[in-house]
């Protein structure tokens, strides 16, 4: 808590937040309104995939859960806590609200480029976690944030779908996923890349405004 | 071996003995398959072109496919087998006919062309437009009619043919006619070592294969009033598949496929006025595949890998009656009932559905100029909604060389047998798939063992699934210069348009407790073709009694999604950039259309034939414009250079020499060794062949020896 007020009084001054960084000893450094790009989180990755039938092997069946405002991983015994903002495992995309979760936290999926999109319209309707199969980011091809290309054999993050979320605590963030391959190659050879590698960009906003530019 | 002979064939062009006139080509040749009567193919309202046997044999060609590849606007597409686009459809859309009755046996909407052998074909007859107002479903884009030889006169044949890849093919026929009684008995023998193109990777491209046609036709003429035509084809095939799993384990084991039909017709004409023809047609298509792990088994492992089986059964009685007025109009009216079954792997049981359809046609010629033609076709069927297909078509002489003509027609296609019964579960990746018969059943069986998570489209709320339509535009004209001796002898162009609505797609409709989708098949998108194709005959004299033909068609094309173009003009439609991984919105130009489709497509075929010295040679280049193969950047569009597949020309060359009854003929296809395992993997690289054939004929008959 101590934090946020930090942050809210110099987003108050005024300042240019895009060249401010902070460096003081007792608080975690933070560039808030600034976009991040994480690369290659993993999300309970495979060691390899069973010859015959396909199906993944060595996956532990655990989220990568990821605090948005320290910009880290968090560990899942934390996951009753408001300590992480989203998490990852292979296609699967949760948040940190609803009925299986702790939080307040919500998410939709908006068409648009992640640019454009400024401000959380205060019309907006945030989904929640309401079961492992009924989630506020579903998690089933053309329906979420990826298509998967049968011929192809691809994951493919759909181009123009940013993930609205409100986190655990009621603070706002935008992300785009932007990889679902590890080192994020231009060109993905599915059977050569490896797959459930997370990149992507966000922007957290820690005032608890609906602002994200 | 093969450059000689053709040198040896080539060698004719020097000679020019003796004189001898042009032979005029048959521009007014009999086609059945435009109006299911007999007419002239000039006088016809709507595109059709005419491929000869004759023509197949020089080009050396050994299967449908071969044929069809080569021909203005027809492009071979690979889905399960080697089908042939139209106008910018995929080969669902296309009736394939064999003497008008139509062939079955589709996997995954293709029918895999080389399943037909050439040597029995007397002319194949191609309507592009629909004509379902005559054939119902499936002749949405155009319809392939394979008319087979007849037993004319008595003659006989013998060829053989070697080439690469240990490709051998021996074909054989026999004709005897005997006043009223003609029989026809055609063989043929296709075998292959089949080819690899990615030696690195174990198993082949294509498995060595070999594979039996027979077929015959028996006619008998009773009287002037009375003719009866039966006839019957078997195509048997084994394939020895061998592959490779990916922990580099292989499997193997044989596909085989058993194809027959059988078609009785009775011909009547109780007066000039009046032809009555009835029909009866039965045909089967058969597919079995076994595969079976090599080596050691892991623990718990079935040796079985996959073993399906297919079996599809067709019968159609028919009766068409056809009148003739004072040769200014021609009524045609049919009528029909097909019953048809599927069995199959992943069929609950063996299905079973019928058609009830009637049909009529009106052709009216008020002067010698203008030709109308008017009709339709209801189709009734026991699933799924009926439909009505009709056309309109004229043609209009403005000088006895030019000739003005069009068409509007609407066309269809019925859901097929997966889209209404597949009963399918990927026990592996745990998805569903129900065809539309099958969804409310499943989805009961899955909510009652606890599997059904959410319905998300209520299949009450869907209604019966509509077949696939499409509403068609066809104008052109056709140009064909009087006299022999012109250089140019026929232009024609054809400018088209379809408007195809309620295509079915897969479509998620509910959710398993797993997280899987349950898919069914819904009327979803519009789409639209459009394009425009031009073809020119030129015909030159060579010395005295060569003559050398030049035939060069071109196909514009442009097919596009009416939803992308509705999503993009929306600005609800992005690309990603593959560096900046960043998104961006997609504008009109960069949408490149349907997948699998070429924006330019063209063709130059070069014939030269001396009947007197008894050779002929072929030259033919096939072009291709870059074509879209899969999406790569999410989505889901073609849009992105990465996602086509290069252009590229196919040559192929072919000569032959004749001396008295024996024809020699070698050839090259694929001249410049042209290949692309991943997105063409049915292009074998340079094939060389040579053959040999033998014809016995009772009468002197000396066009037949040009080869």
């Amino acid at each position: 808590m101590k934090f946020n007020s930090f942050a809210i009084s110099f987003l108050l001054s005024g300042l240019a937040l895009g060249q401010w960084a902070c460096n003081t000893d007792d608080t975690p450094a933070v560039v808030p309104v600034v976009a991040q790009t994480v690369r290659n989180l993993p999300a309970d990755p495979t060691t390899g995939v069973n010859p015959t039938t396909g199906q993944p092997l060595g996956t532990t069946g655990r989220f990568t859960l990821y605090n948005l405002r320290d910009n880290k991983t968090v560990a899942n015994t934390d996951s009753a806590t408001n300590k992480w903002d989203v998490g990852f495992r292979g296609t699967t995309i949760i948040v940190n609200g609803g009925a299986i979760r702790s939080g307040q936290g919500g998410a939709y999926v908006h068409t648009g480029t992640f640019e454009e999109f400024t401000t959380v319209p205060t019309s907006a309707t945030f989904g929640q976690d309401q079961s492992a199969t009924s989630l506020a980011i579903v998690a089933a091809s053309g329906r979420g944030w990826y298509n998967y290309n049968a011929p192809a054999n691809l994951i493919t993050p759909i181009p123009g779908r940013v993930l609205v979320i409100r986190t655990g605590d009621g603070k706002f963030a935008k992300m785009e996923i932007l990889s679902y391959y590890e080192n994020a190659p231009t060109t993905v050879d599915p059977n050569r890349d490896r797959q459930r590698f997370y990149t992507f960009r966000y922007v957290y906003q820690p005032d608890g405004s609906m602002k994200l530019n | 071996m093969f450059v000689s002979a053709l040198l040896s064939g080539l060698s004719c062009f020097t000679t020019s003995p003796a004189t001898d006139t042009l032979r005029s080509r048959g521009l007014d040749e009999v086609v059945v398959t435009a109006t299911r009567t007999e007419r002239p193919m000039g006088a016809l309202p709507m595109p059709v072109t005419v491929i000869d046997g004759k023509q197949i044999r020089q080009m050396g060609s050994l299967r449908l496919n071969d044929v069809l590849g080569e021909q203005t606007g027809l492009a071979i597409v690979t889905n399960h087998g080697q089908g042939v686009q139209m106008q910018g459809f995929n080969p669902d859309y296309t009736l394939i006919l064999i003497d008008g009755e139509p062939l079955v046996g589709r996997t995954a909407g293709t029918l895999e062309l080389s399943r037909l052998a050439v040597g029995n074909i007397k002319r194949i007859e191609i309507v592009k437009g629909p004509s379902s107002s005559l054939y119902g479903s499936e002749a949405l884009a155009g319809v392939i009619n394979i008319i087979t030889e007849n037993p004319a006169q008595t003659r006989g044949t013998l060829a053989a043919r070697y080439g690469s890849n240990r490709t051998s093919d021996l074909t054989g026929d026999v004709s005897l006619k005997q006043g009223k009684v003609g029989l026809y008995v055609f063989g043929n023998r296709l075998a292959s070592g089949g080819y690899d193109l990615t030696p690195d990777v174990p198993g082949q491209t294509v498995s060595p294969f070999v594979n039996y046609t027979g077929s015959g036709r028996l006619t008998v003429d009773w009287s002037s009033r009375w003719k009866l035509n039966l006839s019957g084809r078997y195509f048997s095939e084994r394939q020895d598949n061998r592959l490779a799993l990916p922990d580099g384990r292989m499997v193997a084991g044989p596909g085989r496929i058993h194809d027959m039909n059988l078609n009785p017709t009775l011909t009547h004409r109780p007066s000039q006025a009046w032809k009555l023809t009835y029909r009866f047609y039965h045909t089967t298509y058969q597919t079995q595949t076994d595969l079976q792990h090599e080596g050691t088994l892991l623990p718990n492992e079935s040796r079985v890998y996959d073993a399906q089986f297919f079996r599809q059964t067709f019968n159609r009685p028919e009766l068409q009656a056809d009148h003739y007025i004072r040769q200014k109009h021609i009524l045609t009216l049919g009528a029909g009932y097909i019953a048809e079954s599927v069995e199959a792997t992943r069929y609950t049981q063996r299905q079973r559905f019928g058609t009830r359809y009637a049909f009529f046609q009106y052709e009216w010629l008020p002067s010698a100029r203008l030709n109308l033609i008017a009709g339709g076709r209801f189709d009734s069927h026991s699933q799924y909604a009926g439909q009505f297909s009709p056309k309109l078509s004229g043609r209009y002489e403005l000088t006895p060389a030019l000739a003005l003509r069009g068409s509007v027609g609407v066309g269809f296609k019925a859901p097929d047998f997966r889209q209404l019964y597949l009963n399918f579960d990927n026990a592996v990746a745990g998805y569903s798939v129900f065809g539309t018969e099958e969804l409310p059943a499943g989805l009961a069986r899955l909510r009652q063992s606890g599997q059904l998570a959410e319905i998300l489209i209520d299949p009450a709320q869907l209604g019966a699934i509509r077949p696939e339509s499409s509403r068609a535009y066809n104008i052109g004209f056709q140009f064909r210069p009087g006299g022999g001796t012109r250089t140019l002898s026929n232009l024609s162009l054809n400018a088209f348009r379809n408007d195809v609505r309620d295509l079915i797609e897969t479509q998620p409709v509910a959710r398993r407790t797993n997280g899987q989708a349950v898919f069914s098949y819904l009327n979803l998108s519009r789409v639209f073709t459009q394009g425009v194709e031009i073809d020119a005959q030129f015909r030159w004299q060579v010395a005295t009694d060569g003559q050398l033909t030049l035939s060069t068609g071109y196909q514009f094309l442009d097919a596009r999604d009416k939803a992308v173009l509705a999503q993009i003009d929306a600005g609800q439609l992005f690309s990603r950039d593959p560096q900046t991984l960043s998104s961006q919105r997609i504008r009109r130009g960069d949408y490149g259309g349907l997948f699998s489709r070429s924006r330019h497509m063209a063709n130059a075929r070069l014939f030269y034939e001396n009947a007197k010295q008894g050779c002929s040679a072929t030259l033919r280049g096939i072009y291709r414009s870059r074509y879209g193969f899969a999406d790569r950047n999410g989505n889901l569009i073609l849009d992105d250079a990465n996602e086509y597949v290069g252009g590229y020309i196919l040559w192929n060359l072919s000569a032959a020499k004749t001396i008295r009854s024996l024809t020699i003929q070698a050839g090259i296809d694929n001249l410049l060794n042209h290949t692309d395992a991943l997105f063409i993997p049915n292009l074998p690289g340079r094939i060389g062949y040579l053959s040999a054939r033998w014809v016995m004929s009772k009468r002197k008959d000396v066009s037949d020896k040009s080869i």
